[in-house]
């Protein structure tokens, strides 16, 4: 495992072979998580386990950087020992992991230094695994509470016209379960035939989705993500923002404006809304004015960069009009499209209308908390021009 | 009184004393806190070197650790600390779980090169093997199976049959994972290790079974029959096993189905389902006999016809495509994937648009899993395009895609396009040509021709769309699109005059040497039903011969050799300008345009003239002439032609060698051939047989007997494999709180994943399986007489329905029961280890 960033990282293959080798990695984070293999295997079952080991030091650390990995490379070195035993995966459930290694937080630190030399010996040994291995044992809370976090993801293709070539919603329930025992619950949707195609966690059976359309499930304990879904949207869906676009293409520059405005969102704001349009490398220099938020313009990746903010609803569209000169070599820009990219986000909105309702308990005595928050994102979301 | 000022004095001197040393330990506290950032001891100079022996010899554990932790920054940044070994040893029977875990990962690294030092610490595994902690037994067996030392491999074999019988499934996982590594130390060994796998085949817990799966297939993959009896069994575990564990398990229910079942795939064209497949199957036949392929076609048909036939699914085969199923569902793609391999490899093709949808979801995860997944998609659409046709907006390309998913993207729209979609294909294919990426284009171009020719009925519209392209102000476009049109125009002489004619009037625009050249070559091949522009043509192409790239002017060659072949040498001025080209091309810096010069005056004007004007020997060069006609495209079959060079007037022939017939060139999908190997596999990524990669056995031709797999009805696993613990199969802890509260009917089988996978005695058979859930829902609170009864149960109709109706009011009895349910699955049952749990469930 080596860290390591190139300027055209992104276009690696996944897989680099060798005639005796093929060396399979995964960029994620900045890092490089390098495998070399020298015979035969499913590489999709190498690419999932560095993801899932990347996953679980973000469990483990908060966050995953080089400086992270140097700060616990023992606690990474007894994670890899327990995940991996020779070439073969062992443990990956965060659950048992932590059982087995155990996650450095502030209070066990304060707790081991202030005994000092004693109670490192006497260390209470980790008794053993649940019967679930998802699932700690022995877990205890004094307020039960489970929250639900539904982040949709649209990811389209609009064209010039404002129609959406491609367009399809992806879904996630996060969830933080702060559950005491061993709780078995069931969550039912109130329009769960919306869903398109889904996967669970483990922990999710999979024939009472498939008979009752409810996710019957013991949580494991802390985050997970309980499933994901996709949603097709129909082509002539109502996109809660429309780009429009209009470009000028003269002979050495081109003016350019563009609108944005909001459709469809019930009411709600557009929040974080920000606009990048990647320009011909021949671009030369750019100027532009913009009614709502600040622009900037990338002189070296030639991108231009619209930081918009936040749109109400029934006020002002915001535009950013302006015009750019193109250097010498203009050859192919003549004919050339331009890709813009839009991200923005919307709180409690669910852009399929996925919604939740019931959260059922089983097994345990408590009524828990059960806190559902919805947010719909812009995923893969580009206008082209 | 006195008493008591002297107790107050040592009180106070106590407190004084307590205070300075709680003050010591928190200041030494409160530097170690500082330090708790574990980078510093990546920090290796030579005086922390010097610390280190000293701090393993240390009494106190906190030091020890240092040490160890030291050391292991060490190994991470690749310096031999080896010569440690005997100090780090000593800390095996350490006291403290942290201090062994550290100890452990060195020896693993270390024990190759010190064997005699790793024996010492032999016997604390060997003691820790009887430990009452199960982590502790595993941890054990794990290192000691992991020292590379083969005089031990007897040891290591003793412990694994130790940690065979375990109570403990997890220590039971790990015994099989030992089991590989056992045999890589001592192949000697092999015979004890089947035994030893084929017992444990037998284990019931979902939790054990995945590994001692991957122990078989690295050991004895071929051992097959093995498996006969726990076929059933593993199908039926499959649902609840962990992630890792169903990858291996269906990897050898592949196998083994290759082996076991006939051939139930079907073709192709044999779809008869559905109406729409059958559509497919038709544009398919159009287009095979398109390439003129009958005879293949025609097998192929009547195969189909006898397949439809013998088409029936063994029972049992169904029943793991059935099992499989809802692990399209899995989180893990590889899992997904697996079960993608499942269907193409052995269910009937009808089955497999089930894999479409589940396949496409794993687009939206990590990029690099995209890219596997695309690359096995372009192998499943080359086979079977209806599986993704309905699919292809997901296919399109993202400006933000990197190269290797976009490329991968274009081929599997253009396999998947269909009458249904084409439309929306071509024109997102027409968007990306207006991309700035030059390659991108030269592909989408490529895309678009290949679309044309495997939908002949799209081709009219897709030549407009090339041509159009063609007089693009873009070169590479025009040249791409030129070079697609001539491709089509090939399959489709029908259309050709017009085309050509249009391309001819861009001649002038199209300054991209690949567009000259292939229109240059496009209207001489067809020059005889351009007798106008023909001779045009080769009038402007003389005029600015001298300005062309060498392929052009290669091509105008032969151009002009074709038109003289066609009007024949009667024509003055075609013979002139000819003759001109040819004197040009004479002096022309490149050898290649003057060899073909020279070969093409002697072909067409005969040797007389050539003697005149070259001056060198004839035999040699007509002989060399010949090599190169081999090499050049052009002149299909020279073979034919009876070589003797008194006799044979080669000009009388010129017609015939230069305006043959040329084969339309087949477009293969860049792709092509990945579908010879396994999906999920690396081979089929890479496109090449990877070192290690095995093909799937064929099917047998007759039906291998299908009674052995009934044998295990009659097998009863020992007692420690029936413990139910493990991924998934939460009836465990359900049945463990029927133990405690009494118990309510049926709540074993509430747990249960997959309602009927309550796993049984060994193996039932299929009917009796599919009931047990009904049986339990009667059954006591005891785990073996449940069991018994199941095996026993007679055989009367499925009535899943009813289970399931059970299970809800289980359910709703539970929320009454509450209170009375209340903590006890939680801390009691679980920090019990499984093993004991179950003994309890027992009494």
């Amino acid at each position: 495992m080596a860290a390591g960033e190139d300027v055209t990282r992104e276009d690696v293959l996944p897989i680099i072979a060798s005639p005796k080798y093929q060396l399979i990695n995964v960029y994620r984070d900045g890092l490089t998580y390098l495998s070399p293999v020298t015979k035969e295997v499913d590489p999709i079952m190498v690419f999932e386990f560095l993801h899932r080991f990347s996953d679980i030091m973000l469990e483990y650390f908060g966050q995953v950087s080089e400086t992270v990995i140097k700060e616990n490379f023992v606690t990474v070195y007894q994670l890899l020992e327990e995940m991996m035993d020779d070439g073969f995966p062992l443990t990956t459930e965060p659950n048992a992991l932590k059982e087995i290694v155990p996650a450095p937080n502030i209070l066990s630190k304060v707790i081991t230094t202030m005994g000092a030399t004693t109670s490192v010996s006497t260390r209470k040994m980790p008794h053993g695994m649940s019967n679930l291995p998802w699932r700690k044992a022995g877990v205890k809370y004094t307020s039960n509470e489970i929250f639900f976090d539904i982040v949709e993801e649209i990811d389209a293709i609009v064209d010039s016209t404002g129609k959406a070539v491609s367009c399809e919603a992806h879904g996630t329930i996060q969830t933080n379960s702060r559950l005491s025992g061993m709780p078995d619950l069931t969550l039912s949707f109130v329009n769960p035939r919306l869903v398109d195609d889904c996967s669970f966690h483990p922990s999710v059976r999979f024939n009472k989705w498939e008979s009752d359309k409810v996710l019957s499930f013991v949580p494991p304990d802390g985050h997970f993500r309980l499933m994901s879904y996709r949603v097709n949207l129909p082509s002539q869906q109502n996109l809660p923002v429309q780009v429009k676009p209009s470009f000028n293409i003269g002979a050495n520059g081109a003016k350019f404006d563009i609108t944005v405005s909001l459709r469809n969102t019930d009411g709600k704001p557009l929040e974080n809304v920000v606009l990048t349009l990647p320009l011909q490398k021949s671009t030369a220099s750019l100027t532009a004015t913009c009614n709502v938020g600040q622009y900037m313009f990338d002189p070296v990746g030639k991108v231009l960069r619209w930081d918009i903010g936040k749109i109400l609803p029934r006020e002002r569209a915001p535009v950013i009009s302006g015009s750019f000169g193109l250097g010498a070599s203009s050859d192919a820009t003549v004919n050339s499209g331009f890709n813009i990219g839009l991200e923005f986000l919307i709180n409690s909105h669910s852009l399929s209308g996925l919604k939740v309702d019931v959260l059922k308990l089983f097994n345990e005595g408590y009524k828990p908390y059960k806190g559902v928050r919805t947010m719909t994102k812009a995923g893969r979301y580009q206008v082209r021009a | 009184m006195y008493n008591m000022d002297a107790y107050l004095k040592t009180l106070t001197s106590n407190a004084v004393k307590l205070s300075k040393k709680m003050q010591d330990n928190l200041a030494e506290g409160t530097r170690d806190f500082r330090f708790e950032n574990q980078a510093h001891f990546l920090d290796t100079n030579e005086d922390k070197m010097r610390e280190i022996r000293k701090n393993l010899d240390s009494k106190y554990e906190k030091e020890k650790l240092d040490g160890l932790k030291r050391l292991i920054a060490m190994i991470s940044k690749g310096r031999d600390v080896s010569e440690f070994f005997p100090d780090v040893v000593k800390n095996v029977a350490s006291n403290s779980l942290e201090v062994r875990k550290l100890v452990y990962i060195y020896i693993l690294r270390y024990a190759e090169q010190e064997q005699d030092l790793a024996l010492l610490s032999i016997n604390t595994f060997q003691k820790d093997l009887s430990d009452k902690n199960q982590l502790i037994r595993a941890m054990a067996l794990r290192v000691m199976s992991g020292i590379r030392v083969p005089v031990i491999s007897p040891i290591v074999m003793l412990g694994i049959k130790k940690c065979v019988t375990d109570l403990s499934p997890y220590v039971r996982k790990i015994a099989a994972h030992a089991i590989p590594k056992c045999y890589q130390l001592d192949p000697a060994q092999k015979d004890a290790l089947i035994d030893i796998i084929s017992t444990m085949l037998g284990d019931n817990s979902t939790y054990t079974i995945g590994s001692v799966i991957m122990a078989f297939n690295q050991v004895c993959p071929d051992r097959l029959d093995l498996i006969h009896p726990q076929y059933r069994k593993l199908c039926k575990m499959l649902v609840d096993m962990d992630e890792w564990g169903q990858i291996t398990a269906m990897d050898l229910l592949l196998r083994y189905s290759r082996t076991q079942f006939l051939n139930p795939i079907g073709k192709l064209s044999a779809t008869p389902t559905t109406r729409v497949k059958k559509e497919k199957s038709n544009v398919k036949s159009f287009y095979s006999d398109d390439d003129s392929d009958v005879s293949h076609h025609s097998s192929r048909s009547s195969d189909s016809e006898s397949d439809d036939e013998n088409n029936s699914v063994d029972p049992d085969l169904a029943f793991l495509l059935k099992c499989a199923l809802p692990l399209l569902q899995s989180r893990n793609s590889q899992v997904v994937l697996s079960v993608a391999k499942l269907y193409m490899h052995l269910a009937p093709a009808q089955d497999s648009y089930k894999i479409g949808r589940p396949l496409i979801r794993l687009l939206r995860t990590h990029r690099e899993i995209q890219y596997v997944v695309l690359n096995n998609i372009v192998a499943i659409a080359s086979q079977r395009p209806y599986v993704f046709d309905q699919f292809y907006q997901h296919f399109f390309v993202r400006s933000t895609d990197p190269a290797f998913i976009r490329n991968l993207k274009l081929d599997i729209l253009t396999l998947i396009a269909s009458e249904s979609n084409i439309t929306f294909i071509l024109r997102e294919l027409q968007e990306y040509v207006k991309s700035s990426n030059k390659d991108f284009v030269t592909q989408a171009i490529e895309a678009i021709g290949r679309c044309a020719s495997n939908i002949p009925a799209m081709a009219e519209s897709c030549l407009g769309g090339l041509l159009k392209l063609s007089y693009s102000k873009s070169d590479s476009v025009a040249a791409q699109s030129v070079v697609a049109i001539r491709r089509l125009l090939q399959q489709r002489p029908g259309d050709c005059i017009y085309m050509i004619t249009q391309l001819t009037k861009a001649l002038d625009e199209i300054t991209e040497s690949l567009a000259r050249a292939n229109i240059f070559w496009l209207v001489g091949q067809y020059c005889s039903q351009l007798s106008t522009v023909a001779p045009d043509v080769l009038r402007k192409a003389a005029k600015s011969f001298c300005s062309e790239s060498e392929s052009s002017k290669l091509q105008i060659l032969t151009l002009g050799g074709k038109v003289v072949a066609q009007e024949g040498t009667s024509s003055k001025t075609i013979n002139l300008l000819f003759q001109y080209v040819l004197n040009m091309a004479r002096y022309d810096l490149d050898y290649n345009v003057r060899d073909r010069a020279r070969f093409l005056r002697v072909l067409v004007y005969g040797e007389q003239k050539s003697k005149k004007i070259s001056s060198g020997d004839h035999g040699q060069e007509v002989h060399e002439d010949e090599d190169h006609e081999e090499h050049e495209d052009q002149v299909e079959d020279v073979g034919g032609f009876e070589y003797n060079e008194k006799e044979l007037k080669l000009s009388d022939h010129v017609k015939a060698i230069l305006l043959s017939d040329k084969p339309a060139p087949v477009q293969e999908n860049p792709s092509h051939g990945r579908e010879q190997y396994k999906i999920g596999s690396m081979s089929l990524v890479l496109n090449r047989a990877v070192a290690g990669y095995e093909p799937l056995p064929d099917w047998p031709t007759t039906q291998p007997d299908p009674s052995v797999r009934r044998l295990a009805a009659t097998m009863e696993a020992p007692g420690y494999m029936n413990d139910r613990t493990g991924f998934g199969s939460d009836s465990v802890y359900a049945q463990s709180r029927q133990g405690q509260s009494g118990g309510f009917g049926g709540s074993g089988n509430n747990g249960s994943r997959y309602g009927q996978t309550t796993a049984g005695p060994g193996a039932q058979s299929l009917d009796k399986f599919l009931e047990s859930s009904e049986e339990e829902t009667d059954s006591s609170d005891e785990t073996d007489s449940d069991e018994d009864e199941t095996s026993e149960e007679e055989d009367s109709s499925g009535e899943e329905e009813t289970s399931e109706e059970e299970e809800d009011e289980d359910e709703e009895e539970e929320e009454d029961d509450g209170d009375k349910d209340e903590g006890s699955s939680s801390e009691e049952e679980a920090i019990l280890p499984p093993s004991s749990k179950r003994s309890n469930s027992r009494r």
